[in-house]
């Protein structure tokens, strides 16, 4: 059963806020510093992946904190979380979950609003740069934190002329917890 | 470029898209979480301390330049500053207040030097979560904010060099961050000629 | 506010990356601190395969002559527990509190390595606070 929206509203309601410009700009910095460091495009795509991840190892332990939420039954239920608590009390915005496939292994998570991009136009040189790809870098490092190894990327995204941000999320495996007495010697 | 923030769609160009109040937020922790992972980031690209506040300087200037065109266009009308006292009450207040919700805990000149003012905050937002270790020495994630102020004051005509520094309280527990803006000399005598 | 004597925090390998007592009268040196965690860590996973039902998430509260004991496992793996007096009360808000203090001034450190001994001033400082002074969850920057 997927939990009710008001638990994204009520733990963002009780969180420290900022302006969204500071974040927006320095999320912005963090883009041009890559660039001008690495250069190539898919490079920067791959260290914002990363640097997503490293993010998303964190962020969860705060997630788990504050969100008063119990341990998901399944994955429907982890996709409708990060949608509607998830993404609302880090970025205030909530996002939507569909197209699910068959064995609801893999969905879509949609955003309408995305404080990352606001005011950003892709220049001619960096048509091919994923200007968001930190989110599914996080959403990657924070679900395997939770047993859950999945793989996460941008299929439709604003800043190359779609309607909306949408990540393909698709769970690859569950992984086993590591007992520490039952050595493989 | 980014201008601002706004959630309006309908224009195809985003350069006519309006610029909006400035009043969306995101959480405090959103905002921890990505400027802790950029120190990490800086932390690989250097050798030593000190490059890393220049690094963190020179990130922070981009976001500098930014918020003077934003600022400027949305709080002033577009008046220009051509004061010294007037551009740092700027940086003091205006800025301080986009980014950070309140007006900088104090603003003072140098009893020393000429060239010297000090903006100061009790406790910097980039640093509320952040403990440096004691092998930093005098290291302070505030650089980045230094080279906030450094980017406004450098595209508002008033070059400067702005640095961050831990400065102990005394009767506090925690030192305060003393944002050190030293002027140019150009700036100064400029000033002075228009009756500072 | 109940006594609490120590707080431990174990990591997900089972390592100790935090020790702190409050005051008791038998402080653990190192070692004994290390050893100890390591092997709470293996008899917290043993006490779930005790579990005639599945899905159960281990040993949360120990009782004893002179001292309670109360853990809590995070869901990623990591865990809090500390030692208190006998009865003692509102633990389990304690462990809340100490986690969403690690997750503010460990996790958002960037001096901080994940699963490595937790060494971050802003931690302890908001710690002690808490469990000396007994006060509410310090919303950000209150050290005034």
């Amino acid at each position: 059963m997927a939990p009710p929206a008001r638990p994204g509203d009520a733990a963002y309601a009780n969180i420290e806020k900022v302006n969204a410009e500071l974040f927006t700009l320095t999320y912005g910095a963090v883009v041009r510093q890559l660039l001008t460091d690495l250069e190539d495009i898919n490079e920067v795509n791959k260290q914002l992946d990363t640097m997503g991840y490293n993010i998303g190892i964190r962020l969860i332990d705060e997630f788990l904190a504050k969100a008063n939420i119990s341990r998901c039954t399944d994955f429907k239920e982890t996709a409708d979380v990060i949608a509607k608590v998830g993404l609302k009390m880090f970025l205030g915005v909530t996002g939507t979950v569909a197209n699910w496939n068959q064995d609801n292994t893999e969905c879509s998570l949609i955003l309408d609003d995305n404080p990352l991009v606001d005011f950003v136009e892709l220049p001619e040189t960096c048509q091919g740069l994923l200007y968001c790809n930190i989110l599914c870098g996080v959403i990657r490092g924070a679900l395997e934190m939770v047993s859950m190894k999945t793989e996460a990327r941008f299929v439709r995204d604003v800043l190359r002329g779609d309607e909306a941000y949408e990540i393909r999320l698709k769970l690859l495996e569950h992984l086993p917890e590591v007992l520490p007495y039952k050595d493989d010697d | 470029m980014l201008i601002g923030s706004g959630r309006s769609k309908q224009f195809l160009n985003v350069v006519d898209r309006p610029i909006g109040k400035g009043k969306n937020e995101v959480s405090l922790s959103a905002f921890a979480f990505l400027f802790s992972e950029l120190v990490q980031y800086c932390q690989t690209r250097v050798d030593n301390v000190a490059e890393l506040e220049r690094k963190l300087e020179s990130s922070g200037f981009g976001i500098g330049l930014r918020m003077l065109e934003l600022l400027c266009h949305r709080e002033k009308g577009n008046r220009r500053e051509t004061r010294l006292l007037g551009i740092l009450s700027f940086v003091h207040s205006t800025v301080w207040k986009a980014l950070f919700g309140k007006v900088a805990d104090s603003l003072e000149k140098s009893t020393e030097h000429e060239d010297e003012y000090m903006i100061s905050e009790k406790e910097l937002l980039v640093n509320r979560f952040i403990s440096v270790p004691k092998d930093m020495g005098a290291f302070n994630c505030g650089a980045f904010v230094a080279g906030i102020v450094q980017g406004v004051l450098e595209s508002a005509g008033f070059p400067a060099r702005v640095t961050a520094h831990f400065v102990p309280v005394e009767g506090q527990p925690r030192p305060r961050t003393t944002l050190l803006i030293k002027f140019s000399e150009e700036v100064v005598e400029r000033d002075r000629q228009l009756g500072g | 506010m109940s006594q609490v004597y120590n707080l431990f925090v174990i990591n997900k390998s089972g390592g100790l990356i935090y020790y702190k007592d409050f005051g008791s009268t038998a402080k653990l040196d190192t070692n004994n601190s290390l050893q100890l965690a390591s092997v709470w860590h293996s008899l917290h996973a043993i006490s779930m395969e005790f579990s005639p039902v599945p899905d159960c998430t281990g040993i949360e509260f120990l009782e004893a002559d002179n001292f309670d004991l109360h853990c809590f496992q995070t869901l990623t793996g990591t865990k809090f527990f500390v030692v208190t007096e006998t009865g003692a009360v509102g633990i389990d808000g304690l462990l809340r509190v100490v986690y969403e203090l690690y997750a503010d001034y460990v996790l958002k450190n960037p001096f901080y390595e994940v699963e490595m001994p937790i060494r971050c001033e802003l931690f302890d400082y908001h710690l002690s606070n808490h469990i000396r002074g007994g006060k509410d969850r310090p919303t950000g920057g209150s050290f005034r």
